[in-house]
């Protein structure tokens, strides 16, 4: 077996943030893909350790690696561990762009709710991305 | 054998209890939280596993052993954690570690000497002055230090501070790190259940409710909240319990794979909307059912 990268360090794990543990993990892990702390071919350690690691169940940290995978983010091979997926970094970003597309209308929707205006709606969004 | 745990229409009558017919199924390598109110069956149906009580129908198979002709082998590769054990004769944590490894050929005293550190505790902690949790501790690392390859858990972390809680589950993270060994816990922490257990089963009234993987139980039931103006279109069904109702606005448990989205709309509601449950909160709806009817 290829050594497992023990140095993998997620953020907190708590059921008191937002989206399930396992969500968490998911986007812990796209976190470290995208912003290139894990690189290509690099190994993660397995679904037991990282539970151990993150005091979750084996099944949340499986059920994260399956959607990474399905993702194309991560990939396995059967007796030598998990990987990141050459892709994996664009993946995760085009996954992430999806996520905030999502969520801007989402947002747009909310505010136009509320009676916002078109440009008062991009005010906001400005004020937001300046950090007020 | 992928199932280190088999109850198949498992019978035990008492005068004043029945438990079963229960069907249980532990896979190997998981840790399985057994969880139900209090007089569910749960002890019963564990001590029963143990050769403790004779079973009035049904079977058990334990590593693919039957629990009775196989008792002894099944003693040696399982271990069984109570909050009723009780090591007070022994004295000192020292003497009591010495007297329970001679039994035990897979003991592991490097194991053990981690496990002494992990919670705590020392050769020459005198047994009787532990705190309830250090007992607890105690009786989980002679459990522990034999290496079982299953280990039964009745409460145990009845009494315990967060903390401390939370080496435990460490522990047993650790204890099924190899993906071999099985864990199979009766608790009442149900957050601690939700976020360390693999597999759920929920017992009521000596039956088995609910059984699966834990995302999967959990995933499967939102409480719903949605208005009707029909007098009276919705009734408890398989996978649909009303929990409140104020006039026409309704609160409900629903199973999305009978009682969805779709079903609650062709059944005339409205302003559905439908919010993710934790484990505990399933299981007071589920118990709740019973007591509304």
């Amino acid at each position: 077996m290829a050594p497992a990268n023990k140095k993998l360090i997620l953020g907190p794990i708590s059921p008191a943030a937002p989206g399930t543990l396992y969500q968490q993990i998911v986007d812990g892990l796209k976190r470290e893909v995208s912003e290139g702390r894990l690189k290509p071919g690099a190994s993660l350690p397995s679904f037991r350790q990282l539970a151990e690691d993150l005091l979750v169940s084996v099944i949340t940290v499986k059920r994260a690696y399956e959607e990474l995978e399905r993702e194309g983010i991560i990939y396995r091979r059967q007796g030598l561990g998990t990987f990141v997926a050459d892709l994996g970094h664009d993946r995760s970003r085009e996954a992430k762009l999806n996520v905030a597309q999502e969520l801007f209308r989402e947002a747009a929707q909310e505010a136009a709710e509320a009676g916002l205006k078109q440009s008062e709606i991009l005010e906001l969004a400005q004020k937001i991305i300046k950090g007020k | 054998m992928n199932n280190a745990i088999e109850i198949r229409g498992l019978v035990k009558n008492y005068p004043a209890f029945k438990l079963g017919p229960l069907d249980l199924t532990v896979p190997r390598g998981a840790i399985y939280g057994l969880i139900g109110p209090n007089g569910a069956g749960k002890t019963t149906a564990i001590d029963l596993i143990f050769g403790m009580g004779k079973t009035d129908g049904g079977e058990i198979r334990v590593l693919g052993l039957n629990h009775q002709r196989a008792e002894v082998q099944i003693k040696q590769r399982a271990a069984y954690v109570s909050p009723d054990l009780n090591f007070m004769v022994w004295g000192k944590v020292g003497k009591a570690i010495r007297f329970v490894r001679g039994f035990y050929p897979n003991w592991d005293d490097a194991y053990c000497a981690t496990l002494m550190k992990a919670f705590g505790l020392s050769d020459t902690d005198k047994i009787a002055t532990l705190s309830f949790g250090a007992k607890m501790k105690l009786s989980l690392l002679l459990a522990l230090a034999r290496r079982p390859e299953i280990l039964i858990l009745d409460e145990p972390t009845t009494g315990l501070d967060p903390v401390s809680k939370q080496q435990v589950f460490a522990e047993l993270l650790k204890a099924v790190e190899d993906g071999e060994r099985t864990v199979l816990i009766s608790s009442h922490s149900l957050s601690d259940i939700e976020r360390f257990a693999d597999h759920v089963g929920m017992i009521k009234n000596g039956k088995l409710l609910l059984e699966g993987r834990m995302d999967e139980v959990v995933d499967r039931f939102r409480m719903a909240e949605f208005f009707s103006e029909n007098k009276t279109p919705f009734h408890n069904r398989d996978g649909f319990i009303v929990l409140k109702r104020n006039e026409n606005r309704w609160h409900a448990l629903v199973d999305q794979k009978t009682s969805g989205q779709d079903w609650l709309q062709t059944r005339g509601a409205e302003n559905i909307s439908l919010t993710r449950l934790t484990l505990e909160d399933l299981f007071v709806a589920l118990v709740k059912e019973e007591e509304v009817k």
